[in-house]
């Protein structure tokens, strides 16, 4: 198996160099196909020389415009939702000792949804647009996280089991979810009915310069504390008295990095909806490919390779099916669930 | 001598279930100090109160003196090093990674970690784990792999919670040889009474988390002790070269 195994310190160029083909290659895609080179010129253009031959007339306006205004917003959108669950799947998994661990399937992504949909279907007096939204999401996120660990620690007597712990998240995500419609059956007007439809399918489709930015603050937050903590995460992975006896205060970081964890859940499920099984996949996938499960390796690529992952199931999400554009929480669905399952049965062999 | 680390009248336990009563337990520098009784007497939880892992609800443990409570929790790992009863890794870690964990908290060396990590395996025999999965070793194997790790942390004082479950007898008598040529502060928990008897210098005898006897193990394994604890009849004899065994009547 060994000499299978990639060397990680490559695959770090190598996933890079594939994350910045797939954010020009796929803004070239769509309805108005633009080739890879324009996309090219147009974002260096912007970037480097703040739109200078834009301004003078280098390329038609419009093409401008899909590509700076449309296109690019949503695909760093789906860069900050693929980096973000995937490090918050390889964090959790961590966390909680368990590799089934995600945002969705433990029920929190859920909690930030029916948060969220309380922000927006019930008139509160308190904060206003996308901030109040996300700040909701995060209490539910919060809230969802607590009950799923509270109830696993109790339901497995005192220790986390993988059972218990799938069980507990079932059971909150039910919850959660049952909030959520509940909140659509009492709402009054039908836009925010339809807002609340699309996050329960997860989408990017909303996404612009101006929605972009909690997400994008969220993720890069999280990206920073988790790297930096990259080697405790390794310590609570060995087990939590191996952890304390290496110097690590093992229920404040633990704590800790359930909240950030929630906020990055919070800020990117305020604004797609629930994406759900890529902080599943993403990180058992760069294991495989690194071979290793050391974090200091794996937190970084899997956001590197979560990022390319999304953009591209959102690419397949609004191109597969013409111009009616699929929710990408199924594509992620389709892929993401029996991978699930390939690692129940593996689980189940011996190996984790 | 001196007391390296002590543990005053400590009294803890989970939720309302009190495991142990005034416990008082003292390790010396330099010397192995042996904790047995049967199972459920609270031998663990006491050598899990020193990292904090279960909160002490009264007493004081002291470390070189000084009152535990005045190092932080880097600071006590960089004292202490700890082998845990479960080696049981949930994650796929290489024989490296795990032993690399020792040098987190520490501070930084001349000698580069690769190489501290080499010598820590080379002490202990296992230099042909090198670039193995923890998960593809066994029990006892895994086992040395933590205790190198503790070699590791350059910890002066080495606590083991049963460190020769899952050993083969070779692996048992090395590791036990290991820990007494180290020169370092020993804390055991142990239940092999014949090995205890061998091995360490003074015992912790724990019944009901409480401190049934303690000094030597001629003082500690007596018959009656061992009829009264552990349900068992046996005592001390002394092998032809002088040195202690514990003799059981397997009746």
């Amino acid at each position: 198996m060994k000499g299978k195994h990639i060397r990680s310190g490559l695959l770090f160029p190598v996933l890079t160099a594939f994350l910045i083909f797939s954010i020009l290659y796929v803004v070239s895609i769509g309805t108005t196909p633009i080739d890879i080179k324009t996309v090219y010129r147009v974002m260096a253009d912007q970037i480097f020389f703040s739109g200078a031959q834009t301004a003078a007339g280098a390329w038609d306006k419009s093409i401008y415009q899909i590509i700076w205004n449309i296109r690019l917003p949503r695909v760093l959108f789906g860069v900050c939702c693929g980096a973000g669950l995937s490090i918050c799947g390889a964090a959790m998994q961590a966390l909680v000792l368990n590799p089934v661990a995600e945002p969705y399937i433990l029920g929190v992504s859920s909690g930030a949804s029916a948060g969220a949909a309380l922000a927006l279907l019930t008139p509160l007096p308190f904060f206003s647009g996308q901030y109040r939204t996300t700040a909701f999401a995060l209490l539910g996120a919060l809230l969802a996280f607590f009950c799923v660990y509270r109830m696993a620690k109790a339901g497995g007597g005192g220790k986390i089991q993988p059972v218990a712990l799938l069980l507990s998240g079932t059971a909150v995500n039910a919850v959660m979810s049952a909030v959520t419609s509940f909140l659509i059956f009492m709402a009054k007007s039908p836009e925010s009915i339809s807002a609340v439809y699309n996050w329960q399918m997860g989408s990017l489709a909303s996404a612009q310069w101006s929605s972009l930015r909690i997400p994008a603050l969220g993720t890069a937050l999280g990206c920073i504390v988790f790297f930096c903590q990259s080697g405790n995460f390794n310590l609570i992975m060995i087990g939590d008295d191996d952890a304390a006896a290496m110097g690590l205060h093992v229920k404040r970081f633990r704590g800790m990095m359930f909240i950030i964890c929630a906020l990055i859940v919070a800020s990117l499920v305020s604004v797609t909806g629930i994406i759900g099984f890529v902080g599943l996949m993403v990180p058992h996938m760069v294991r495989l490919l690194a071979g290793t499960s050391s974090n200091r390796i794996i937190l970084p690529l899997s956001a590197l390779f979560g990022a390319s992952y999304l953009i591209w199931a959102d690419a397949a999400a609004r191109s597969l099916f013409g111009p009616a554009e699929l929710p990408l929480g199924i594509i992620t669905a389709f892929v993401g669930a029996p991978f699930f399952f390939y690692l129940m049965i593996r689980k189940n062999r011996g190996g984790a | 001598m001196t007391t390296a680390i002590e543990f005053q009248n400590i009294q803890t336990g989970y939720g309302k279930k009190e495991i142990l009563h005034n416990v008082s337990v003292q390790a010396e520098r330099g010397k192995i100090t042996g904790i047995v009784g049967p199972n459920g007497s609270g031998k663990s939880t006491l050598v899990k109160t020193l990292f904090g892992i279960v909160p002490c609800k009264s007493g004081a443990i002291f470390l070189d003196g000084k009152n535990l409570q005045s190092f932080s929790r880097k600071d006590v790992a960089r004292k202490l090093g700890y082998v845990g009863q479960d080696t049981s890794v949930v994650f796929d870690f290489s024989v490296e990674d795990i032993i690399g964990m020792a040098l987190y908290h520490q501070k930084k060396t001349d000698l580069p970690s690769k190489e501290r990590i080499r010598l820590a395996m080379e002490e202990l025999n296992i230099l042909e784990f090198s670039g193995r999965s923890i998960q593809t070793l066994s029990g006892g194997e895994r086992k040395l792999v933590f205790l190198a790790r503790a070699v590791a942390q350059g910890a002066d004082t080495i606590i083991l919670d049963e460190p020769t479950n899952h050993l083969d007898i070779y692996h048992q008598i090395f590791l036990l040889n290991y820990l007494k040529r180290s020169g370092k502060t020993i804390l055991l928990v142990i239940h092999d009474l014949r090995l205890a008897a061998h091995y360490c210098d003074h015992l912790f005898l724990m019944q009901d988390g409480r401190v049934a006897s303690s000094g030597i193990p001629e003082h500690v394994l007596t018959p009656k002790n061992a009829k009264q604890v552990f349900g068992i009849s046996g005592k001390i004899s002394y092998l032809p070269d002088g040195t202690r065994d514990f003799c059981m009547d397997f009746q």
